[in-house]
């Protein structure tokens, strides 16, 4: 479960402050798969960034008690002139993975992003696609009680966006996701819950088609 | 500083094979991954990079104290000439590109505070314990050619040298944590503060004593601590070096206890900003 309490998050742009959210206070049940919909701009991706703890309200507390992983295929993290295999013990070394635990995780990302011998080139030198697949293998290497999910459920071509679905089917056996997106179906096949990000402020529908009408009004 | 900064939050992992861990364990695996990502990207850069890495200021050091020596002829303060330079040049380099490596760590790492372990905080430190290891390395390497070419190179009295060496790096480390917060805040004075360390190299008594430096000015030019650290540090290394009136460990000392605190406090002060995808 998450718990926000009073939290105010804004930005300082070069024009003055601009508040995403002010004094926000809600708590979302656990066990829940959440869909944050809303408009362009309303707050969707902050609130998710809030969620994983990669960024900090201004004041208030989300309190929570799981494990949140970074956005599903982030690959911005990736240093360029290190090869695949460098960023991938990168991540590891900060999410505490070392030893066999890390050389594991490895073989996992290499195998499952089918990049065979390139896991030893600069990622400069990838394919944009074989860099997303390495991105979604790593997120899909270790295990979080709640994925992050910011519109990009999968990647590459359509055999590789079939296995991305399978896998991630099977780890929704156990963990939940966040996923930020505006493809309704999408929503409606993987949430229990909606969050529906407007106008600063959060409205839940536990009912998802509920959820999505009121988006659609 | 580097848990998940949530109060009552706790610590949260990965299940199955990874166990919680305590912040200073998080901070403690963040720094080393920065560490050894910092070195090959440096490394990685060039072809031959770690060769490069090392040479470019080996060439750096060994063309400014040959071709002062050169000019000045071969011994200054009873010393010869390239010892003498190395000694205060390659310490005085190390403060400098911490600083300026500093003031660019923020921009080059954002895109890896979306990993929510990873705080500015720690790719600072990162970055200075590489710089370190650089520099040391260098300096290893040209003091055993030094010394294998015939110059003495012992150290006169090694503990201060060591503690003046570690207490430079201290005050280079809260000198480049401000003017990172600073150009963070206002990012063109990034090229003023680049040119502001040019006459850093004449003012600072790196290529001659102190002492040679005008008098009349010495009340102002001992306001810059460089002078003092470079200073310290030959009055330490060399045996007959006498530094110039009014150089004083404990003005370096306050000076960097004094910047800790202003560097610190506006990191704390600016820390949302600082990983804010949204600006700069």
């Amino acid at each position: 479960m998450f718990e926000l309490k009073n939290v105010t998050k804004s930005y300082l742009t070069p024009k003055g402050r601009r508040y995403v959210f002010r004094n926000l206070s809600l708590s979302i049940p656990p066990e829940k798969n959440i869909g944050l919909i809303g408009r362009n701009g309303a707050g969707k991706s902050t609130l998710m960034r809030l969620l994983g703890g990669a960024d900090i309200p201004d004041s208030g507390a989300i309190i929570t008690d799981q494990s949140i992983s970074w956005p599903v295929g982030l690959s911005g993290g990736f240093q360029g002139s290190m090869t695949g295999r460098d960023n991938i013990k990168f991540v590891c070394r900060v999410y505490g993975a070392e030893g066999e635990a890390m050389r594991e995780k490895v073989r996992y990302v290499q195998a499952f992003a089918e990049i065979g011998d390139w896991i030893d080139e600069p990622i400069k030198t990838y394919s944009s696609g074989m860099r997303s697949r390495l991105a979604f293998g790593l997120s899909m290497a270790f295990n979080f009680d709640y994925y992050l999910i910011d519109e990009v459920m999968s990647v590459g071509d359509a055999q590789f966006k079939r296995k991305c679905s399978e896998v991630f089917r099977e780890k929704l056996q156990h963990s939940k996701v966040v996923l930020v997106s505006h493809s309704m179906p999408e929503i409606k096949k993987l949430c229990d819950i909606i969050l529906l990000v407007r106008d600063g402020g959060i409205q839940i529908y536990e009912d998802v088609a509920e959820g999505i009408r009121a988006y659609n009004t | 500083m580097n848990s998940p900064a949530r109060p009552g939050a706790p610590l949260c992992c990965a299940v199955n094979i990874l166990k919680p861990r305590s912040s200073f364990q998080i901070q403690k695996s963040v720094i080393f991954a920065l560490v050894l990502r910092e070195a090959r990207a440096r490394f990685g850069e060039r072809r031959m990079g770690a060769v490069w890495t090392l040479i470019e200021p080996m060439c750096h050091l060994l063309i400014f104290s040959v071709l002062f020596t050169l000019i000045r002829g071969r011994t200054l303060a009873g010393v010869e000439y390239p010892v003498f330079v190395l000694v205060g040049l390659a310490p005085f380099l190390l403060y400098r590109n911490t600083a300026l490596r500093l003031m660019d760590s923020l921009r080059e790492n954002r895109s890896l505070f979306a990993y929510k372990q990873i705080k500015p905080l720690d790719t600072y430190i990162a970055r200075v314990l590489v710089e370190t290891c650089i520099s040391a390395t260098v300096y290893a390497i040209l003091v055993f050619g030094f010394a294998w070419y015939g110059f003495d190179m012992s150290v006169h009295s090694p503990l201060q040298w060591v503690a003046t060496l570690a207490l430079g790096l201290l005050f280079a480390f809260g000198l480049g944590m401000l003017l990172a917060l600073i150009t963070h805040a206002i990012p063109s004075l990034k090229v003023v503060i680049r040119m502001a360390f040019f006459p850093l190299y004449f003012i600072s008594g790196i290529l001659v004593p102190a002492s040679y430096l005008p008098t009349a000015m010495m009340p102002l030019l001992l306001l810059n601590p460089f002078l003092h650290l470079v200073e310290l540090i030959r009055a330490e290394v060399l045996p007959n070096y006498m530094p110039v009136d009014g150089v004083s460990a404990v003005y370096v000392i306050s000076f960097t206890i004094v910047l800790l605190f202003f560097a610190l406090g506006s990191y704390r002060a600016r820390r949302l900003h600082l990983i804010s995808t949204k600006n700069g």
